[in-house]
């Protein structure tokens, strides 16, 4: 049945399930932060979101996250894939170390983060005891700190592999053949790389660079667990708000989840723009 | 298009489920017997905070046993971080009308209650019912109040608690025993001490222990929100916890976003002091070794804040009667008595003891606490009343807005 007649009956089953359960929600949303539901529909939760300062401050720190994340996990992700790409002696345990943090979900991952760089975490603990520091709490603040370096150490340890993964795969179906070319045309090694192989390799990374931004700019359990009492992600005001005891706070939950949709989206938006131009 | 074709089914499963939803109405025309009949064979959903082993294990073993054994009940427990989350799901299933909703049950006080209360998502008007309510004085406004809201029959007690501090004797012999000593002893020992942010409930118990001293008492925070005396009284707590600020742990800067992380900080000894507004969890604590043997629990000379937490039946809950059949077991004198065992909880009681069986007073008489816990009767001493909900409220959103910022 699927592959035959017209192509947007076969996808009928895949868009009915996007259009009902992301869009559904995504217009639920919507018209819960316009109020509607309880009686009337009104611009108050909008007004009162956008003329906060602690939602700005939220959305400076999530953007600080997000941008930080993606262009560490890219430039990281790139020169993995193209080091792992070569075959040599053990390839293929090392690919396999490579990937093997993909299946750990990313609120154990943040744990691990804790237990590690929180200043009663392992690395602080072995510097006290080998007399670097007076004690585990002159530990620098790497969790919980003013820069999200927790955050964004969990996400560029979670989201490097994702990124060389694309890209070997995209190596891979690329084959060889443009570079060789390149290089019998007198090309060194480096121009080669740079100049037809980066070039080629660029829409799979911007591609995966804005599923890691998506998802950075918009995931609530690492900040939650690794960020600063204030100011929070984004996604973590907007939860606060929407188990807020006061129910007046919940169309103010979801114009702030609209605006992490809105943000989001303009921002991939413009990144693919900027790529086809 | 096979997962499609599950989700299909799994929501014809759930219709037909639906369609032995009881109602409310019903069952209060029936008697208890006839109640516990349709009941049986059942299921019921306890929607509950779940950070507490110890407490989880009590509700699923014990009771979630005893329903099994007794009566042929199915109880699944389903853990939450914030209750508010049950809340909502029963707000938004009352919103989009649906009358048999997915939860039967949710442990509940202040500002919760008031919500689900404001918003008729509570059953009302059942209490009579349960043949255990005679064990509980009603009368009692510790327990007709829950956080100044009346509670009319709409939820049913099950423990009693009283916020204390804790600290360890071996690092720190003498801690601050009052509000005005702790802030002299915060100054005197830098980055030592810290509170969960508000939101967090117990972060926002602490802050509310300022703000009850510089009001002076909480005789002036009794009854209704007062804008005029809020403002006065909010404006000093502000100045002296900004005062603090460069002496907490991390100057300040940041503080942690959950009680769990202040207990982690506490064992790892980032910090000297601990409060909960349970006390038995620090006996907990000590029990699975995340204490140190030498923790101790105490209670201010000002008195500590005191409240009663209960279990509400949302209007819409699918499985009413054996919501019903739960609650009476949670209130029976054995359950109360086994939640007081200092090895499975050490939860104060809400039933009066001297109603219950003699061999349940005897072993009430009989309980031994934890060294570590502070005694029921010492923190009762100095209890102090929990404020209005929107008292609570305005204090949380005032901290936020001056103090953690």
């Amino acid at each position: 049945m699927i592959g035959r007649g017209h192509p947007w009956l076969s996808l009928a089953p895949a868009l009915g399930v996007i259009a009902v359960l992301f869009g559904g929600g995504l217009a639920l949303g919507l018209a819960g932060s316009f109020g509607m539901g309880r009686g009337g529909a009104s611009g108050d939760a909008w007004i009162a979101v956008l003329s906060e300062g602690r939602v700005w401050r939220s959305l400076g720190l999530s953007l600080w996250i997000a941008f930080a994340s993606t262009a560490l996990s890219c430039l990281i992700g790139l020169g993995a894939a193209l080091l792992l790409r070569r075959s040599f002696p053990g390839q293929g345990l090392a690919r396999l170390l490579f990937q093997i943090n993909l299946t750990i979900p990313h609120a154990v991952g943040a744990l691990g983060i804790l237990w590690l760089l929180s200043q009663s975490g392992f690395v602080a603990r072995l510097s006290a005891g080998a007399g670097l520091i007076d004690g585990p709490a002159g530990f620098p603040a790497l969790t919980q700190d003013r820069f999200a370096i927790g955050i964004i150490a969990h996400y560029v340890w979670k989201e490097v592999p994702f990124i060389g993964l694309i890209l070997l795969a995209n190596m891979q179906s690329l084959g060889d053949d443009p570079e060789s070319a390149a290089r019998s045309l007198g090309a060194t090694p480096f121009a080669a790389m740079r100049l037809v192989l980066l070039p080629l390799l660029m829409p799979a990374l911007i591609r995966a660079g804005a599923i890691v931004f998506a998802f950075s700019f918009g995931a609530w359990e690492v900040p939650v667990l690794l960020g600063q009492s204030a100011p929070t992600a984004l996604p973590v005001l907007a939860w606060q708000r929407f188990t807020d005891p006061d129910l007046a706070a919940r169309p103010e939950a979801m114009a702030l989840a609209m605006l992490i949709a809105l943000v989001s989206a303009v921002l991939i938006r413009a990144a693919f723009a900027g790529r086809n131009r | 298009m096979k997962r499609m074709m599950t989700g299909i089914i799994g929501a014809l499963i759930l219709a037909g489920g639906a369609a032995r939803a009881q109602e409310g109405d019903a069952l209060l025309e029936m008697s208890w017997e006839e109640i516990v009949e349709t009941a049986r064979g059942g299921e019921v959903n306890v929607f509950m905070w779940g950070g507490a082993d110890n407490i989880n294990a009590y509700v699923s073993d014990y009771i979630g046993g005893r329903l099994e054994e007794e009566y042929d009940i199915t109880l699944n427990r389903v853990p939450l971080t914030d209750t508010a989350e049950a809340v909502n799901i029963v707000l938004g299933e009352v919103e989009a009308g649906a009358t048999t909703g997915a939860v039967d049950m949710i442990w509940i006080n202040g500002e919760n209650f008031r919500t689900m209360k404001q918003g008729d998502l509570a059953w009302c008007g059942y209490v009579d019912k349960l043949p255990n309510a005679a064990l509980v004085n009603f009368d009692n406004p510790a327990i007709a109040n829950d956080f100044g809201t009346p509670v009319e029959g709409c939820e049913v007690p099950w423990s009693r608690v009283q916020f204390a501090f804790a600290h360890d004797t071996a690092r720190t012999s003498e801690p601050p025993r009052s509000i005005p000593e702790l802030l002299a002893w915060v100054e005197a020992n830098p980055g030592r001490f810290t509170y969960p942010a508000p939101p967090d409930f117990t972060g926002a118990a602490f802050v509310r222990h300022v703000f009850t001293h510089v009001a002076g008492g909480p005789d002036a925070l009794i009854g209704p929100f007062d804008r005029a005396k809020f403002d006065e009284v909010a404006k000093e707590t502000w100045e002296i916890l900004n005062g603090i600020e460069p002496h907490l742990w991390r100057e300040g800067v940041t503080y942690p976003t959950s009680i769990t992380q202040l207990q982690q900080m506490f064992a790892n000894q980032e910090v000297d002091l601990f409060f909960t507004y349970d006390p038995a969890e620090v006996g907990t604590a000590v029990v699975n070794g995340i204490f140190p043997e030498t923790a101790r629990s105490y209670g201010l000379s000002d008195g500590t804040l005191a409240n009663t937490n209960y279990m509400v039946i949302p209007v819409n809950a699918a499985n009413k009667a054996a919501a019903l059949v739960t609650q009476n077991l949670l209130l029976s004198a054995e359950a109360q008595l086994e939640k007081a065992q200092p090895e499975v909880w050490g939860a104060a009681t809400v039933i009066e003891p001297d109603r219950a069986p003699d061999e349940v007073q005897a072993g009430f008489a009989a309980l031994e606490r934890h060294p570590s816990v502070v005694s029921i009767e010492e923190l009762g001493q100095a209890a102090l009343p929990e404020l209005q909900a929107d008292w609570t409220s305005a204090i949380e959103d005032g901290w936020i807005r001056n103090v953690g910022n």
